[in-house]
C-alpha cells in the first residue's frame, strides 16, 4: 500500500444539535472543520459527552449532521459504506460466525470467492496473531482476542478509512498495551487512514500522528498536537511525559466545564419533571 | 444425556408408588382409579395392536402441520414487526386483542366453521402456536444490539435486504427457535383439548372415549403418552436451541 496523496477526510462545518428528552435543543457538536490526510493516524481525545462518538458516527454514515458536510476522498457521505470501516468498543462480532467467518464477512460482500476470502482473512488473522484460532467460535475468545478479530475484520476489506470508537476502552491495561502495539503494526503494514477516539491520553500519544483535543459540550476542536516522536514510542521518556503534561493541562480546563454542563443538565431535567 | 433423564425416572417411580399407596389405603372403584398395573397392561395392549401408534400419529400430524403453518406466517410477520416500528404500530393492536383469547376458546367456533374434520383441529392448533412464535420473533429482532447492525453496514450490507439476510435473521434465530419450542408445547396442549371435544382419532379422543366407556385405565394410557411425548419433544428442542444459542447462554 502506498500512501495516497491529499486528504482522505474533509470535515466542513459539521455540527449536530438534537432534542433532549425534555424537548430542549442540545448542541452536541459545534461547527467543526478538520482535514485528515490519507494514511494519517488521527486521535481524538476529549471529556465524555463532548461529541467524539457523534463525530465518528456521522463520518461512518450512521447519522446525519444538522449542518455542514463531510467528504471522503472528495465525495460527500450519504450513508455507511464498506469503504469506511469501524471498530466498536463492544467488539460487535457476529456470534453466529466463526473467527474467520467474521473476518470474511466484508470480503464476501465485496464478492471475493470462497477460497480467496479465506486466504485473505487468514493473512489478517496472522497479523493480529490469531491465525491458529481461525475456526473457533467467537464466544470462546477473551475480550482482547475479540477486539483483535474485530481489527482484522475492519482492515480485511481494505477500506480507505477506519474509525475506532474507544476500541480498547473495555480492556485491562496490559491487554490494552499489547493491542496498541498490534494496531500500530497492522496500520504501518497497510497504511489506512485511522480516526481513533479515546479517553486515554497516553494511548493517544502512543498511537497518534496528530491529536485533536476536544472541548466540553458543545464539542469543538480546542487544540491539535502533532506528535513528533518516532515509533515505537517509549511511554516513560521525558518527551512522552511532556506531551502528556500539556494535553492533561488542556483537558483539565475542559473537564471543569464538562462537569458544569453535566450539573446544569441534571438541574434542568429535574425542573422539567 | 442419560443421566439427565434420571430425575424424571425417579419422579415417575414416586408417582407410581404414591398411586399404589392410594389404591391400598382408599380402595377406589377400578373405573375411577385402577391400580398402576392395569393401565400398564392396557398400554402394552394398545401398543401391540398398533392403536396407540395411530392415535399418537394423528395427534402429532395435526400439531406438526398446524405448527409449521403458523411458523410460516408468524416468523415473517414477526420479523417485519420487529424491524419496522411503523408496521409494528399498525399490527400490534390486532395481536394484543387476539392474544388474550385462549386457543381453547376457539374450539366451539372451529367446530361450527369446520365441523369435526381435520381443518378445525388444525385451526385451533394454528391459533395456539401462532402467538408464541410471533412474540418471540418480534422480541428477537428488537433485542438485536444496534451495534451489530452498524457492523453489518460498514462491512458492506448497505441495502436493507442484505442487512436483513446477513445480520438480522441470524441474530434473531435463537429467539425464533425458543418461540418454536414454546409454541410446540402450547400446540400439543391445544390438540388434546380439541380432540377431547371433536375427533374420532388422536390421543385426546382416546382419553375422551376411555371416559365414555368408564375405562380409567385407557384414559391414563392417553395421559401418560401425552406426558412422555411432551418431555421428549422438549428435550429435542432444547438440544436444537443449544446449537443455536449465540448471544444468550
Amino acid at each position: 500500500m502506498t500512501r495516497r496523496p491529499g486528504k482522505a477526510i474533509s470535515i466542513r462545518g459539521i455540527a449536530m444539535t438534537y432534542a433532549s428528552a425534555s424537548g430542549s435543543a442540545v448542541e452536541a457538536l459545534a461547527p467543526i472543520d478538520l482535514e485528515i490526510g490519507a494514511g494519517e493516524f488521527l486521535v481524538v481525545v476529549g471529556p465524555s459527552g463532548c461529541g467524539k462518538s457523534t463525530l465518528a458516527n456521522i463520518l461512518a454514515g450512521f447519522g446525519k449532521p444538522t449542518a455542514g458536510v463531510a467528504l471522503i476522498e472528495g465525495t460527500p457521505i450519504t450513508g455507511p459504506a464498506i469503504d469506511r470501516g469501524m471498530v466498536f468498543q463492544s467488539y460487535a462480532l457476529f456470534p453466529w460466525l466463526s473467527v474467520t467467518g467474521n473476518v470474511e464477512f466484508g470480503l464476501e460482500r465485496k464478492g471475493l470467492s470462497k477460497s480467496a476470502r479465506r486466504e485473505v482473512a487468514l493473512g489478517y488473522l496472522q497479523s493480529v496473531g490469531l491465525a491458529d484460532f481461525a475456526d473457533r467460535q467467537v464466544d470462546e475468545l477473551s475480550g482482547g482476542m475479540k477486539q483483535r478479530v474485530a481489527i482484522a475484520r475492519a482492515f480485511a476489506p481494505e477500506p480507505s478509512v477506519i474509525f475506532m470508537d474507544e476500541p480498547f476502552g473495555a480492556l485491562d491495561a496490559l491487554t490494552r498495551r499489547a493491542l496498541q502495539k498490534q494496531l500500530l503494526q497492522i496500520w504501518e503494514e497497510h497504511r489506512k487512514t485511522v480516526l481513533f477516539i479515546t479517553h486515554s491520553v497516553p494511548e493517544a500519544i502512543f498511537l497518534a500522528d496528530r491529536i485533536i483535543v476536544m472541548t466540553a459540550r458543545p464539542g469543538s476542536i480546542k487544540t491539535e498536537i502533532r506528535v513528533a516522536l518516532s515509533h515505537p514510542r517509549d511511554t516513560t521518556s521525558a518527551a512522552f511525559r511532556d506531551y502528556e503534561r500539556s494535553i492533561y493541562a488542556q483537558l483539565d480546563e475542559e473537564l471543569v466545564k464538562s462537569f458544569a454542563v453535566e450539573a446544569a443538565d441534571l438541574r434542568q431535567g429535574a425542573a422539567a419533571d | 444425556m442419560l443421566w439427565r433423564a434420571a430425575p424424571l425416572v425417579v419422579a415417575f417411580a414416586v408417582i407410581v408408588a404414591v398411586w399404589q399407596t392410594v389404591i391400598w389405603v382408599f380402595a377406589p372403584h377400578v373405573s375411577l382409579l385402577p391400580p398402576p398395573l392395569l393401565p400398564a397392561q392396557e398400554f402394552w395392549k394398545l401398543l401391540a395392536s398398533g392403536e396407540l401408534f395411530v392415535h399418537t400419529g394423528m395427534s402429532l400430524m395435526r400439531v406438526v402441520s398446524a405448527w409449521l403453518l403458523a411458523g410460516c406466517v408468524a416468523i415473517p410477520l414477526g420479523l417485519a414487526m420487529g424491524w419496522s416500528t411503523r408496521f409494528e404500530r399498525i399490527a400490534d393492536p390486532f395481536v394484543e386483542l387476539f392474544r388474550p383469547i385462549s386457543p381453547l376458546a376457539w374450539i366451539p367456533l372451529a367446530i361450527l366453521w369446520f365441523g369435526i374434520n381435520e381443518a378445525g383441529k388444525i385451526f385451533v392448533v394454528f391459533i395456539a402456536t401462532f402467538f408464541p412464535t410471533l412474540i418471540s420473533t418480534v422480541a428477537g429482532v428488537k433485542r438485536i444490539d444496534p451495534v451489530l447492525v452498524h457492523a453489518g453496514q460498514v462491512l458492506g450490507c448497505i441495502d436493507q435486504q442484505s442487512l436483513f439476510r446477513k445480520v438480522i435473521l441470524p441474530a434473531a434465530l435463537p429467539s425464533i427457535i425458543v418461540g418454536l419450542r414454546i409454541s410446540f408445547g402450547t400446540g400439543w396442549a391445544a390438540i388434546i383439548a380439541a380432540e377431547l371435544v371433536a375427533a374420532r382419532s388422536g390421543l385426546g379422543y382416546l382419553i375422551a372415549n376411555g371416559m365414555e366407556v368408564l375405562r380409567a385405565d385407557k384414559v391414563l394410557v392417553g395421559m401418560v403418552m401425552i406426558g412422555l411425548l411432551g418431555v421428549a419433544f422438549d428435550a429435542l428442542f432444547r438440544q436444537l436451541s443449544r446449537r443455536y444459542s449465540w448471544g444468550r447462554t
